[in-house]
């Protein structure tokens, strides 16, 4: 178990309790795409919604900007933009037009609007695509239905609309509390909204489940910046931070300004330092660091995120998004015109998702890739089941080294971490694979922190 | 000699344009091969090569300093007596080039033989034959260039008339007059603005002491002067010497392998006659063959069925492999004892290297394409060897470092072979306490922690002869006595030139001495060696350790005075190059159990990417696949990955002054 599932520190318990709240983090499934198995249909949706203010500098991602129209009122002044209505419509023939993969109604257990920038979008608009999947997909008795807002794209009111409609997680894009720092990442608010924005959250009734964004390692970002961060994060009380390491990306402002790991940027030591920071304060404070960039506290995993680390199928609507069905992954078209021809497509039969054998291979690096990203691991018997017990012999022969060395930790049934003389004993039996270790997982944080070296390890090893 | 050459090889070899000349020299080859029947190009039977005894021969080479025009003169006089049709175009050489590259190294023969009407305008004027015997590309990689000029009588030394006097047209010039060549000097490009024949003719009278009344001025560009060539060839040059009543002696200058017709050798008929099914023998071998076909090269292969004394062409004796050709050889009448002509001296490799894939997988690749290389160079030397670093390899003798050089580039352009080669090493010998002696070509070979005692060892040294302007002669002891020479002469040559002689111990000179010298002459120096004596030296083997293992493929043998130093770089350099890993990792350099010098790597801090956002993994999957490749490139030593750039890189420090 995760030390920090069971916090030390318990002087920061939620403020609400959960609606629900399991008593463990949810338990490792077996893996949906195995060809073991057949994948069990979709219960999760992703809905882009890509209008932004402006772009901000660090970010690839596909969005349309709307330009400026900071003056006017957040709640309406980009609401009445014919461009989200239209591009709202064209999503919504997306959905009519996708075929559910079960017809045994399988009802939706979390939507996820990301962007973009979805708190840009009308409520009105949110809830015909909310109805447009009720309809189509069923939502469970109690989805966990999530939406990303920025801070000055939203009054109390827009808020208590949404959550009206059913929405009930919110991911608040702050990334930083320092005007400078904001400013120079592009972003199109301060810190006043900042505040705003997290009184708002805060005080809505009826949501207790928000997530606070944070960006480290930006350009001239110091330690004591980062420290303030996390020290006003964690006074918003939030029930989850995502903290994510900036990456410098071809093609952005950043890509052009800056070379990872050099002045204004930190260092590589720096910047590891920085996300060691945030492992302690925030553990600390009570949030389980469940995933690399994911803290939450103990039963707000984002049940959305963890299907995908959990190599669990979900749909995904809009510009640009990428879906994971029949063990096919797809990403559409990124470009407004490609994704409208490319619905039309859909509306009449020319497209389908061709349910494609992707190799076992593939498979296995998706499910070692994803679930060593998380705390929960890598469990080694449903592995071994699916691609073989010589391959996660393999596997454990190539990060025995790092067992020794702390970046890997192994763990029992009970999810005790064994010593790494456990390990060589148990690689050495002949019998059946986790008779004792039976979870992999990186440690926190040193071994998240080179999870690409480890993941590419393994990698070596499934594909050579 | 042997080493010599190979040295004069390598010291042209890292003047860059030399390359140029190399390709220049395999189109000019391929302009003579890919020549057909041209109408005009004289009988060439049997019969009438009768016609020209020794006194209506002439053989001569062309010397020049690259880029001065010796290629272009050549193609003037092949066009110019009718050899070669006028006006081949260069694009179409450059495709069949590509296609003699892929049949191997068969363009590499470069003589010519021309029927030439000397003063055509009177009635009886005699036709002679001349051949060009030219060595291009050969002088930078086969190892005995001076064998070529042995066939010779005379040369035509090309100087560029603008650019005067340069560094390799007085080694050319030495080895010319060296070999008693008569010598006609040709100051070419007459036609360019900047030309100065006066100024050039005064160089060559204070340099040389050429007569400037000799030099012929011409533009193989424009056609100027160029009917005076060939008549100076006749009135300047002697024929052949030899005995036409002899027994049959040659002087085997070059060989080659062709898939049909096997080995092809040309030759230099000395004494006697040559006939289709004469019976002859190899002097250094004693094997005896059958000719099976003779002929000329006017300018592809011409069978005449046979060869007469002074003349020079191709015999087809069904040697098997090139190996058996020894260039320099004497091929004689067999069942006759002969005198054998001076020249033949068996190839000695002074630089050792492993050859192993890039690829670790491409170990056939590798073998396959080096099974085929020295199938056409077979002073190359070859043996299995094993790397823990590196897998499995070769051990590869060279003559020089150029032979080298040249080997690995085909290598890679001819055959695809992607190759990694250890740090050059010459051949030691290291004697033990109970007397026994060993020869260490692969410093790997030689125990780190030896049970016996090393009584001695010894290195193999060479006496280089360096000509310079004197304002250089400060720097160039220095760098001498640098590289641990021992002076042994101090003369002015001229009122400007200095020659040095200094006798150095090999290992000094094989990677980057002569580019230093360069370096520090701006270009003015010349320079030669040739072989010397083994001498006795503090020797010691110097171990490259990664986190206390040890890398074979570094080990180097080095003098213990130096071995610090040497040591201090390597591990530096390495720092370099090794990349961070997700452990602390330690470069250190040992002699025996003693570490001379150490670097520490700190581990890698972090990599990792944070966002996966919106469940798209496909392309955080592709970066994390790009990583796994990376890794698959490096080499692994324990559990340290090494970049190939590591090995690479230690090759430019070995040799630390």
């Amino acid at each position: 178990m995760l030390r920090s599932a069971f916090p030390l520190v318990s002087h920061l318990p939620p403020r609400k309790p959960p609606p629900i709240r399991p008593a463990r983090p949810p338990p490792v499934r077996p893996y949906a795409s195995s060809a073991a198995r057949p994948s069990p249909p979709p219960a999760s949706a992703y809905v882009h919604l890509p209008f932004c203010r402006k772009r901000c500098l660090y970010c690839d991602f596909p969005i349309v900007a709307l330009g400026s129209s900071s003056s006017s009122s957040p709640v309406d002044g980009e609401g009445n933009d014919p461009r989200i209505a239209d591009y709202v419509r064209l999503l919504l023939r997306e959905v009519a037009a996708t075929r559910p993969v079960s017809n045994d109604g399988v009802p939706l257990e979390t939507v996820f609007f990301g962007g973009g920038t979805p708190s840009l979008v009308p409520p009105s608009l949110v809830a015909a695509v909310l109805d447009a999947l009720r309809g189509k997909f069923g939502l469970s008795a109690s989805p966990e239905v999530s939406i990303e807002m920025d801070p000055g794209t939203f009054d109390a009111a827009k808020l208590r609309e949404l959550v009206g409609l059913g929405v009930n997680r919110v991911s608040l894009g702050v990334q930083a509390f320092q005007d400078d720092l904001l400013r120079a990442c592009g972003r199109a608010h301060g810190l006043r909204e900042v505040h705003d924005a997290v009184g708002i959250v805060t005080a809505c009734e009826g949501l207790q489940n928000w997530s606070m964004d944070l960006i480290s390692s930006l350009p001239h970002q110091t330690e004591e910046m980062w420290e303030e961060s996390l020290r006003c994060t964690v006074d918003a009380r939030p029930t989850h931070v995502s903290v994510y390491d900036l990456q410098i990306e071809q093609g952005t402002k950043f890509g052009q300004l800056y070379t990872p790991g050099v002045h204004p940027l930190p260092s590589e030591t720096d910047s590891a330092n920085l996300y060691k920071i945030a492992s302690k304060w925030l553990s600390e404070a009570g949030y389980n660091h469940y995933e690399i960039s994911s803290y939450c506290k103990t039963g707000y995993e984002c049940k959305h995120n963890v299907t995908y680390w959990q190599n669990r199928s979900f749909y995904a609507f809009g510009l640009g998004s990428a879906s994971y069905i029949n063990g096919v992954r797809f990403s559409r078209p990124r470009r407004m015109k490609e994704y409208a021809d490319w619905v039309q497509k859909l509306e009449i039969g020319a497209w389908s998702h061709e349910p494609d054998s992707a190799g076992m291979k593939d498979m296995a690096m998706d499910v070692v890739m994803l679930s060593l990203r998380t705390a929960w691991g890598l469990d080694l018997r449903s592995f071994s089941k699916s691609f073989g017990k010589s391959l996660t012999i393999s596997l454990c022969n190539t990060f025995r080294p790092f067992v020794e060395s702390g970046l890997v930790i192994v763990m029992d049934m009970e999810r005790r971490a064994l010593q790494p003389s456990d390990f060589k004993v148990d690689l050495q039996y002949e019998g059946e694979i986790g008779s004792k270790v039976a979870f992999i997982r990186l440690s926190d944080p040193d071994g998240f922190l080179l999870s690409n070296e480890l993941i590419s390890l393994a990698f070596g090893v499934i594909a050579p | 000699m042997a080493g010599a050459a190979a040295l004069r090889r390598s010291a042209r070899r890292v003047i860059r344009p030399d390359e140029y000349t190399f390709s220049r020299t395999l189109q000019h080859a391929e302009r003579l091969l890919s020549s057909q029947a041209s109408p005009d190009r004289g009988g060439v039977l049997g019969s009438e090569l009768g016609l020209y005894p020794p006194e209506r021969i002439r053989n001569f080479s062309i010397i020049a300093h690259v880029d001065h025009g010796k290629s272009t003169l050549a193609d003037r006089l092949l066009e110019l007596t009718g050899t070669i049709k006028k006006g081949h175009g260069q694009p179409q050489y450059l495709d069949k080039l590509q296609v003699e590259r892929e049949r191997g190294i068969t363009v590499k023969a470069q003589t010519a033989t021309m029927f030439y009407r000397h003063a055509p305008d009177e009635s009886d004027a005699p036709n002679y034959l001349i051949n060009l015997i030219d060595t291009p590309g050969h002088v930078d990689f086969s190892y005995e260039v001076s064998r070529s000029l042995a066939a010779c009588q005379g040369a035509l030394l090309v100087v560029d008339a603008a650019q005067g006097v340069q560094a390799q047209t007085i080694a050319n010039f030495y080895l010319a007059f060296e070999s008693n060549l008569s010598i006609i000097p040709v100051i070419n490009k007459i036609d360019q603005p900047t030309a100065d024949p006066d100024n050039v003719k005064a160089q060559l009278k204070r340099l040389f002491d050429i007569d400037p009344s000799e030099a012929l001025l011409t533009s193989a560009k424009t056609g100027q002067g160029l009917s005076q060539v060939l008549p100076a060839v006749i009135e300047r040059i002697p024929s052949p010497p030899g005995k036409c009543d002899s027994p049959v002696r040659m002087l085997l200058l070059d060989s080659y392998y062709d898939e049909y017709k096997g080995v092809i050798c040309h030759v230099a008929i000395v004494d006697g006659a040559l006939h289709k099914g004469d019976k002859i023998a190899s002097a250094a071998t004693g094997r005896t063959y059958e000719v099976l076909d003779v002929g000329i090269m006017h300018p592809e292969l011409t069978p005449t069925g046979v060869l007469y004394t002074g003349q020079v062409g191709y015999v087809i004796s069904g040697m098997r492999s090139t190996k058996e050709a020894r260039i320099g050889d004497t091929l004689h009448q067999a069942k006759s004892t002969v005198e054998p002509l001076p020249g033949f001296k068996p190839a000695r490799h002074m630089v050792f290297s492993g050859l192993y894939p890039a690829d670790g997988s491409d170990f056939d690749t590798l073998s396959h394409a080096i099974e085929k290389l020295t199938c056409n160079d077979a002073s190359v030397s070859v043996t299995k060897e094993t790397s823990t670093a590196l897998g499995m390899g070769f051990r590869c003798g060279f003559l020089g470092l150029l032979h080298m050089d040249v080997f690995h580039q085909r290598l890679e352009q001819e055959h695809g072979a992607q190759v990694i080669s250890t740090i050059p090493t010459v051949p030691y010998i290291f004697e033990y306490g109970d007397g026994s002696k060993v020869q260490v070509e692969n410093p790997a070979t030689l125990a780190s922690n030896p049970g016996q005692r090393i009584a001695a060892c010894w290195e193999p040294t060479v006496i280089a002869t360096i000509i310079i302007p004197s304002e250089y002669v400060g720097p160039v002891i220095m760098l001498c006595s640098e590289r641990r020479g021992v002076q042994q002469e101090y003369t002015f040559i001229d009122a400007q030139r200095a020659l040095l002689k200094y006798q150095l111990p090999l290992r000094e000179i094989i990677v980057d001495f002569y580019n230093e010298l360069k370096s520090i002459t701006s270009g003015y120096a010349t320079f030669d060696y040739e072989d010397s004596e083994y001498q006795q030296s503090d020797l010691v083997k110097m171990d490259i350790l990664l986190n206390g293992q040890p890398v074979d493929a570094m080990a180097t043998i080095v003098h213990n005075q130096k071995a610090q130093r040497v040591g201090r770089e390597l591990v530096e350099k390495l720092k370099k190059f090794i990349e961070r890993q997700m452990f602390e990792i330690t470069i250190q350099a040992a002699i025996g159990s003693k570490v001379i010098a150490r670097e520490t790597l700190s581990a890698m801090r972090k990599n990792v990417l944070a966002k996966c956002y919106g469940g798209d993994i496909t392309r955080k999957k592709k970066l994390l696949e790009k990583q796994k490749e990376g890794k698959k490139r490096m080499k692994r030593v324990g559990s340290v990955d090494i970049p190939q750039e590591a090995f690479h890189e230690i090759l430019k420090v070995s040799n630390v002054k």
